[in-house]
C-alpha cells in the first residue's frame, strides 16, 4: 500500500512536467503577441520602448530557453508576474481560488443532491413514469452547452422572474464574508455547472444502486429485521464505493466547466482568469492555471485510489491496481 | 391582483415600496457620492505602471500630476506651480508647490519626482506607456526639496507634456518589490481624493481629501463602478445606481428627443483625439499598396461621411489626416479624404488595374485585385466599417476579404508586417510629435505598420521633435501632413464621438476631449445641484503652450 502511494505520487511529478511542457509550447504557438496584454491599443509607443519591454520580459529568447527559465523559477515556487498587470501570479491565484472552490463545492453538492435520490428511484422503479421522465430530462439538460444554459437561466430567473441576481457576487463579496448575501449569487452559476453533470452522475448512481442493492439482498436484509438506519449501515459502505469513484469523473468536468460558467456569470474565480489569461496571451498566469487544474485532477484521482482500498477490503493487498482492473 | 386585494393592501404595499426605495438610496450626505460607470477595470494603481485609460482616470484623482492640462488641453500647473526652459530648450526646471502632502502626511518633495522618473526609465518597472517621453532625458536632479532640474540630450519639444505623470510616494516604494507593493492596489497619493477600497471586479471607492492643497473637493465620495457592458451601464444610470455613464450611439439616438430622459439627465458629448485608420502595407510585400496612387484610390472610395451619418447616427467626425485634430485643418488634406468613387476608378485605371469584363474584378498582369483587411473582432466599429468598406470596394471591382482577429493576434500581425491592409485605431497625445511612431522610417517594426519610408518626412519629424513650440514647428508638421495627404500611407477614417449622460442631481461637469474627468478641474468641478461651496483652486497656466488636444478617449 505504501509502495503504491509512493509510486503514484512520484508518477505525478513527471506527468505534471509533461503537461507543463506541452502547455508552454501550445501557448507559445498561439498566434498573438504577449506584449499585447501589456499595452493599450492605439497609444503612442516607440519601437525602442517596446524592445526594452520585450527584453525585460525575455520574450526575445527562444521558446525552450523561456520554458527552462519558467521551470527553474516554478520549481522554486516562483510562478512569476502576470504580463497584464504585473502582479505576482501566486497572489492572483490566492484571490481567485476560494471563489472557484466555493462554486465547485456548491455544484458538487447540487449534483449529488439530485443524482443520488433520482438514481435510487431509477434503480428501484426503472419503469415508473418519474424514472423515465427524470432520465430523459437530465440527459436533455446535460447536452445543452454551458453558455446557452447560462443565458437561459439568466433570462428566466434573473430577467423574467427577477428571483435571482443576473451575475457577479454582490455586495457581500469582500473576501468570502457575508455568506447570506452571497447565496443568491451562487445559485445560478452552481446550477449551470451542475446541469452538465446531472445526467452522467444519475446514470452512474443508478448503476451503482442496482448493483449494490439487488432486490433479493434487500429483501433478505429486511427479512432479518433491518430497518431505516440499520439498513443504511448495512449497505452504506457498498454504496459509498461507486460514489467516491464518481468524484473522479466529475472533478475534471467541473473544472473545465467553470471556465465558461464563471465567464458567463462574471464570477471572479480561476475559470474567468483562465479566459482572460489565454485571450491576453498572459503566459505566466495561464501556465499556473493549467498546472493547478492538472494537479487538482491528479489529486482527485489519487484520493480515489487511496479511498477505494480503504473502503473495500477485497481490494487491499493487491493495491488499487485491482480497482483499475474492475473498470 | 383583484381590486379588493389592492384596496385592502395597497397602502401597505406602497409603504413597503417606499421603505424599500428608502433603503436603496440612503440619504445623501452633503456634497454627495458620485458613481462613475467605467467599462474597463484599471490594471494597476501603481502610478508608473498603470498607464491605461482606466488606471489614469483613477490616478488623476488619487494623485495629482506634476503638470496637467485644462479642458482645452493647454498645459496647466499642478504639483509644479511653475516651470522654465533654459539652455536653448535643453533644460527644464520645475518649481514645486509648497505644503503638498501625501495622504499619509509625508510631504511631497523633489525627491519623489526624481524617484518617479527613475522608476519610469527602469525596464524592470515595465512602465511602457510612460517610457517614451523620458528616453531623451539625460539627467534629473533635485538641488533642493522644491526644485527639479531635467536635462535633455538635445532640445525636446514634447518635454513638458511628458511630465503629465502622477508622482509616486518614494517613502512607500523605495524598499518594496515594485510590482508587488501593496500600494499598487491601495495607492497613496497627494490628490483631491483618498483611496478607500478596490473591490476587485466591481468598484474602486475614493473619499474626499480634506487636506487637499487646492481646497476641499465638493464631492464627498467618488466611486468607479466597473461595468464592461454599456447596456448594464445604461440600466444602472436609469435606476440611479450610477450617476454618469456612456451611451452607445444607438441608445442616444432613441433618447435624444425623450423629454423625460432629458429632464433627469444631462447629455454631454466630446470627441477624443482617437481615430480609426486603415494601414496599407506599402513595402512591396503585396502587389497593390506600394503604389501611392492605388492607396489614394481606395481611400477615395470610402464614404466616411455616409458611414458616420448612417451607422454612427452622426456621432463622429470624418478624419482626413492623422493630424486632423492636432493642427488647424488644411485644404489639401481635406481634398484627399473626400468621397469620389469616379476619381478612384480613374486612378486605378491609370495605375494599370483595369476591369476586363463588366462586373468582374480589376486585374493587372493577370493578377486580380483581391486582398485581405485585418480587423479587431472585439470592436463593433472595426467590424461594421469593414463591412461597409467591403461593399464600396466591390463596386469598384476590388475584392476585399475581412479577417477578424483577437487583439494579441492582430497586434502580432501588425508588428511582423504579415498583412496587406489592417484596420486599427490610434490615440495621439495633443503634441503632433506623437505621430512620429506611425510615420518615421525608424519605426517600421514598431507602430509604422504601413512600413512608410520617406527621407524628407523623417527629417521634418526629427526637426519637429527638436524645435521648441513655435510657428516654425507647426510649419514642419504642416509639411508632413501635406506630404502624407498625397502619399496616403494610411487611410484615416473617423473619430467617434463619445456620449455621456450625467444625473441632473449633479452640475458643472465640464467636457474635454478626454471626457469629464481627464482634465483640470475635471472631478473637482462636479457638485450637487444647489451646493454653493467654494470653487476649487485652478491656478492659471503660466506658459503659452499650444492649446490643441490632449490624448486619449478617457472619461
Amino acid at each position: 500500500m505504501t509502495g503504491f502511494v509512493a509510486r503514484r505520487v512520484l508518477l505525478a511529478g513527471p506527468t505534471l512536467l509533461g503537461i507543463s511542457l506541452v502547455a508552454f509550447l501550445v501557448l507559445s504557438v498561439l498566434p498573438g503577441d504577449p506584449i499585447a496584454a501589456r499595452i493599450d491599443a492605439g497609444a503612442p509607443l516607440s519601437a525602442d520602448a517596446e524592445a526594452r519591454l520585450r527584453s525585460e520580459l525575455r520574450l526575445d529568447r527562444p521558446v525552450l530557453v523561456r520554458y527552462a527559465a519558467w521551470l527553474q523559477a516554478a520549481a522554486q515556487g516562483d510562478l512569476g508576474h502576470s504580463l497584464h498587470d504585473g502582479r505576482p501570479v501566486a497572489g492572483i491565484l490566492r484571490e481567485a481560488a476560494p471563489w472557484t472552490l466555493l462554486l465547485n463545492l456548491a455544484a458538487l453538492g447540487a449534483i449529488y443532491g439530485v443524482a443520488l435520490p433520482l438514481g435510487l428511484l431509477q434503480a428501484r422503479r426503472p419503469r415508473s413514469t418519474w424514472a423515465r421522465l427524470s432520465e430523459g430530462g437530465l440527459i436533455l439538460a446535460s447536452v445543452i452547452p454551458s453558455f446557452i444554459a447560462a443565458l437561459l437561466l439568466q433570462g428566466l430567473f434573473a430577467l423574467r422572474l427577477e428571483w435571482l441576481p443576473l451575475a457577479g457576487t454582490g455586495e457581500a463579496g469582500q473576501g468570502l464574508a457575508g455568506p447570506a448575501g452571497l447565496l443568491p449569487h451562487l445559485v445560478l452559476p452552481a446550477l449551470c455547472l451542475a446541469l452538465a453533470g446531472w445526467g452522467f452522475a444519475t446514470r452512474y448512481a443508478r448503476g451503482a444502486f442496482a448493483e449494490a442493492l439487488p432486490a433479493a439482498s434487500l429483501a433478505a436484509a429486511r427479512a432479518r429485521g433491518l430497518r431505516g438506519p440499520g439498513l443504511l449501515k448495512h449497505f452504506g459502505l457498498l454504496l459509498a464505493l461507486p460514489l467516491v469513484w464518481l468524484l473522479g469523473g466529475i472533478v475534471p468536468s467541473l473544472l473545465s466547466g467553470s471556465v465558461i460558467v464563471e465567464e458567463a456569470f462574471d464570477w471572479p474565480g480561476l475559470g474567468r482568469l483562465m479566459v482572460h489569461a489565454v485571450l491576453g496571451r498572459d503566459t505566466p498566469l495561464a501556465m499556473a492555471l493549467l498546472l493547478l487544474s492538472a494537479a487538482a485532477v491528479l489529486a482527485a484521482q489519487l484520493l480515489i485510489d487511496l479511498l477505494y482500498p480503504a473502503l473495500d477490503p477485497r481490494l487491499r493487498g493487491t493495491g488499487a491496481e485491482a480497482a483499475h482492473a474492475r473498470d | 391582483m383583484s381590486g379588493r386585494f389592492l384596496r385592502a393592501f395597497g397602502p401597505v404595499l406602497l409603504l413597503g415600496a417606499a421603505l424599500l426605495a428608502g433603503c436603496r438610496r440612503p440619504a445623501e450626505a452633503p456634497g454627495g457620492r458620485f458613481v462613475y460607470s467605467l467599462q474597463a477595470e484599471p490594471t494597476t494603481l501603481n502610478f508608473v505602471a498603470g498607464s491605461d485609460l482606466s488606471s489614469v482616470l483613477v490616478e488623476r484623482l488619487v494623485s495629482d500630476f506634476l503638470v496637467d492640462h485644462d479642458s482645452s488641453l493647454a498645459v496647466v500647473p499642478r504639483l509644479a506651480e511653475s516651470w522654465d526652459f533654459s539652455d536653448a530648450g535643453r533644460t527644464l526646471t520645475f518649481h514645486l508647490r509648497e505644503g503638498v502632502r501625501f495622504h499619509d502626511g509625508v510631504p511631497l518633495t523633489s525627491a519623489d519626482v526624481v524617484f518617479t522618473y527613475e522608476r519610469i526609465i527602469d525596464p524592470k518597472s515595465k512602465a511602457l506607456g510612460r517610457l517614451d517621453g523620458f528616453l531623451p532625458v539625460e539627467h534629473v536632479a533635485a538641488p533642493d526639496p522644491r526644485t527639479v532640474v531635467v536635462t535633455y540630450r538635445e532640445p525636446y519639444a514634447p518635454a513638458l507634456r511628458a511630465w503629465e505623470v502622477p508622482i509616486l510616494p518614494a517613502h512607500r516604494y523605495r524598499d518594496a518589490d515594485f510590482e508587488a507593493a501593496p500600494e499598487n492596489r491601495a495607492p497613496v497619493g497627494a490628490g483631491p481624493f483618498r483611496f478607500v477600497a478596490w473591490d476587485a471586479g466591481r468598484r474602486i471607492v475614493l473619499r474626499r481629501n480634506d487636506d487637499y492643497w487646492g481646497g476641499r473637493p465638493s464631492l464627498d465620495e467618488f466611486v468607479f463602478q466597473f461595468q464592461p457592458s454599456l447596456d448594464t451601464a445604461l440600466m444602472s444610470l436609469l435606476s440611479g445606481d450610477v450617476d454618469y455613464a456612456k451611451l452607445t450611439p444607438a441608445a442616444y439616438a432613441t433618447r435624444r428627443e425623450d423629454r423625460a430622459f432629458l429632464s433627469r439627465y444631462r447629455v454631454l458629448t466630446f470627441t477624443p483625439l482617437f481615430f480609426y485608420y486603415i494601414a496599407w502595407r506599402g513595402d512591396g510585400s503585396n502587389p497593390f499598396f506600394a503604389d501611392p496612387a492605388v492607396r489614394r484610390a481606395l481611400g477615395l472610395a470610402l464614404d466616411r461621411q455616409g458611414y458616420v451619418r448612417s451607422v454612427l447616427h452622426g456621432l463622429g467626425a470624418p478624419i482626413s489626416s492623422p493630424f486632423a485634430q492636432l493642427l488647424p485643418a488644411a485644404e489639401t488634406t481635406m481634398a484627399a479624404a473626400r468621397f469620389d468613387p469616379d476619381e478612384a476608378a480613374r486612378l486605378l485605371n491609370a495605375a494599370g488595374w483595369k476591369v476586363e469584363r463588366r462586373g468582374g474584378l480589376r486585374t493587372r498582369g493577370g493578377r486580380p485585385f483581391q486582398f485581405t483587411l485585418l480587423v479587431f473582432a472585439g470592436s463593433e466599429d472595426h467590424v461594421q466599417f469593414a463591412q461597409v468598406a467591403q461593399d464600396a470596394l466591390a463596386r469598384l471591382g476590388v475584392e476585399m476579404r475581412v479577417e477578424r482577429l483577437d487583439w494579441p493576434a492582430l497586434y502580432a500581425r501588425l508588428k511582423s508586417g504579415a498583412f496587406e491592409a489592417a484596420l486599427s485605431g490610434f490615440n495621439p497625445t495633443p503634441d503632433p510629435d506623437s505621430l512620429y511612431g506611425m510615420l518615421h522610417s525608424s519605426q517600421v517594426g514598431g507602430q509604422n505598420y504601413a512600413a512608410y519610408r520617406d527621407p524628407e518626412v523623417d527629417r521634418w519629424l526629427d526637426a519637429g521633435r527638436r524645435t521648441p513650440d513655435s510657428p516654425a514647428r507647426l510649419a514642419l508638421y504642416r509639411r508632413v501632413e501635406e506630404r502624407t495627404a498625397t502619399t496616403q500611407p494610411y487611410a484615416c477614417l473617423f473619430a467617434p464621438t463619445v456620449i455621456g449622460a450625467i444625473n441632473a442631481r449633479f452640475e458643472r461637469a465640464q467636457t474635454s476631449p478626454q471626457g469629464i474627468l481627464g482634465h483640470v478641474p475635471g472631478a473637482l468641478s462636479i457638485r450637487l445641484a444647489g451646493d454653493a461651496g467654494v470653487p476649487p483652486t485652478v491656478a492659471p497656466g503660466r506658459t503659452g503652450e499650444g492649446s490643441r488636444g490632449a490624448g486619449a478617449g478617457g472619461g
